[in-house]
């Protein structure tokens, strides 16, 4: 489904991720991990065309999407939840998640996926007039993710969901990306913490100082010696 | 009057709240929405009252080819965006002032005999000059339509959503450049209204944006940067204190009051009236 092939991107000249390669098949949850500054936000942002990479190609569904404008790609089925979030602060939650439709304006089952993103997340069916920034950061998480689901994806991408949420609630929103899959979309998780995102990942990447150090598939990973010495801390 | 200047200041608010850019060409397009509603009077008989929906749409239309000729190209600057997009707009005053000059020559005009012009209306023994207070029809639904763009479609929400982050909009599939595009031409439309309604009371002649677009930089920082509610109830302020101005001094001092109170807001209250910055 998703093919990025041998992708370099730079910052001013800084080499983030340096002819990366990975396969994202459809209906997989993958995880792709690695420490700070191994280039795991790079590439995502290269993917969804936030980033212009140097070179090597991305092709999604057979069409290449390198260079295009990002909201050419989101109207082409891939989501992305930036690391930050980038909520709509001072709009509502239901401003956020109408925003997230607005592909589908003027279409009669524009909100559609709201049924799914509320049967996920039931506290934002709770906070609909609440402001974006007065939710906690879990919950903006969860409007983050619903906002995105509003696109109706074919592939999700979600940079470090579990940044800077309690506990509790990263195991809920894990296990919400669990019934994304089931509800038949693609996941790509970009995160450091690797044993959550494994516990629900079909497959992984690890990222190191912009090069894929290591892949396999999940179970393999949990069992391989050095990934539980070095990244599991086991 | 307050409401016109409200409507001249709304165009630069609304800009300036979605993009942070100040349009320092706002005179010059108010100058030629006048010569556009004095150009349709003399050659097709067009009375202002008809064209004004035309000088608005040649100025939408305007608003949005500056931001995408002009303006789009100066945000990409790599180092000081503020200072060129300064001296992008800047620069483009001067040169529609020029152009101005050349073509349309530095001779005043007039609209005379419209429909409205030199009429009056007797308002419980007060004589109100017709223009202006068809002017101030037109300015307050122009603020209801504005208000009612902005808060009921999807486009109104797409122009806050960019306002609040132009760089996450890609990521619900709005381009942000359609947003801003259209951000200039509405602000190009509403000062093309007030430019055809003020074309029937006022001399037209290239320089004539000047004194207005300073007027209008006044009411957008009385009002508050950014809010395009400041700015509607900023022009009503300037407006009353103008007339109150000229009752007490003489009429060629009746701008003093307008900048006394905006200094003294300035000092008192620097982020406007209205401002949440």
């Amino acid at each position: 489904m998703l093919s990025v092939h041998e992708v370099t991107t730079a910052y001013q000249g800084l080499v983030a991720i340096s002819a990366v390669s990975i396969e994202v098949a459809k209906g997989e949850i993958v995880c792709v991990a690695g420490a700070n500054g191994a280039g795991k936000s790079t590439l995502l942002k290269s993917i969804a065309g936030a980033e212009r990479p140097r070179s090597g190609t991305v092709t999604f569904d057979g069409n290449r999407i390198d260079g295009k404008p990002q909201h050419i790609i989101t109207a082409g089925g891939i989501a992305y939840v930036p690391e930050n979030r980038r909520l709509f602060p001072r709009l509502s939650v239901r401003d956020n998640l109408r925003l997230g439709s607005y592909l589908y304006r003027g279409t009669p089952d524009r909100e559609q996926p709201l049924e799914l993103v509320f049967k996920l997340f039931p506290r934002l069916s709770e906070r609909l007039e609440q402001r974006a920034e007065t939710l906690s950061g879990g919950e903006q998480q969860m409007l983050a993710i619903g906002r995105a689901l509003m696109t109706r994806p074919r592939l999700l991408m979600l940079d470090e969901p579990s940044q800077g949420i309690m506990p509790k609630l990263v195991d809920e929103i894990f296990q919400a990306v669990k019934r994304i899959r089931d509800a038949g979309m693609t996941v790509l998780i970009v995160e450091q913490r690797m044993s959550e995102c494994l516990e629900i990942a079909d497959r992984a990447y690890i990222l190191q100082t912009g090069r894929v150090l290591m892949q396999g598939s999940a179970s393999e990973m949990m069992t391989n010696p050095d990934v539980r010495k070095a990244y599991l801390g086991l | 009057m307050g409401l016109l200047y409200g409507l001249i200041a709304v165009g630069l608010a609304l800009i300036f709240g979605l993009m942070d850019v100040v349009n320092f060409a706002h005179g010059e397009f108010l100058m030629l929405a006048m010569y556009v509603t004095f150009f349709l009077f003399t050659f097709f008989a067009i009375d202002p009252l008809l064209s004004a929906p035309l000088a608005a749409a040649a100025l939408f239309v305007l608003g949005a080819a500056v931001y995408l000729v002009i303006v789009r190209f100066a945000m990409r600057a790599k180092a000081n965006v503020g200072m060129v997009q300064i001296f992008a707009t800047f620069g483009l005053a001067i040169v529609m002032r020029g152009l101005a000059q050349l073509f349309f020559t530095a001779d005043y005009r007039s609209v005379p005999n419209s429909w409205l012009g030199g009429k009056t209306v007797s308002v419980a023994g007060i004589y109100l000059p017709q223009p202006q207070l068809f002017g101030a029809l037109v300015a307050i639904a122009a603020f209801g339509g504005l208000y009612l763009f902005i808060n009921r479609t999807d486009f109104g929400r797409a122009l806050e959503a960019t306002r609040e982050d132009p760089g996450a909009v890609a990521l619900v599939g709005i381009d942000k450049n359609r947003v801003f595009a259209l951000g200039w031409g509405l602000g190009g439309a509403l000062v093309g209204l007030a430019g055809a309604i003020m074309a029937t009371f006022f001399y037209i002649y290239p320089d004539v944006g000047a004194s207005f677009a300073l007027i209008a930089y006044v009411t957008v920082a009385l009002g508050g940067f950014g809010s395009v509610f400041g700015a509607f109830a900023g022009g009503i302020v300037v407006g009353l204190v103008e007339a109150t101005t000229a009752l007490i001094l003489p009429p060629s001092l009746k701008s003093v009051g307008i900048y006394a109170v905006y200094l003294l807001v300035v000092f008192i209250r620097p982020r406007g009236l209205f401002g949440s910055m």
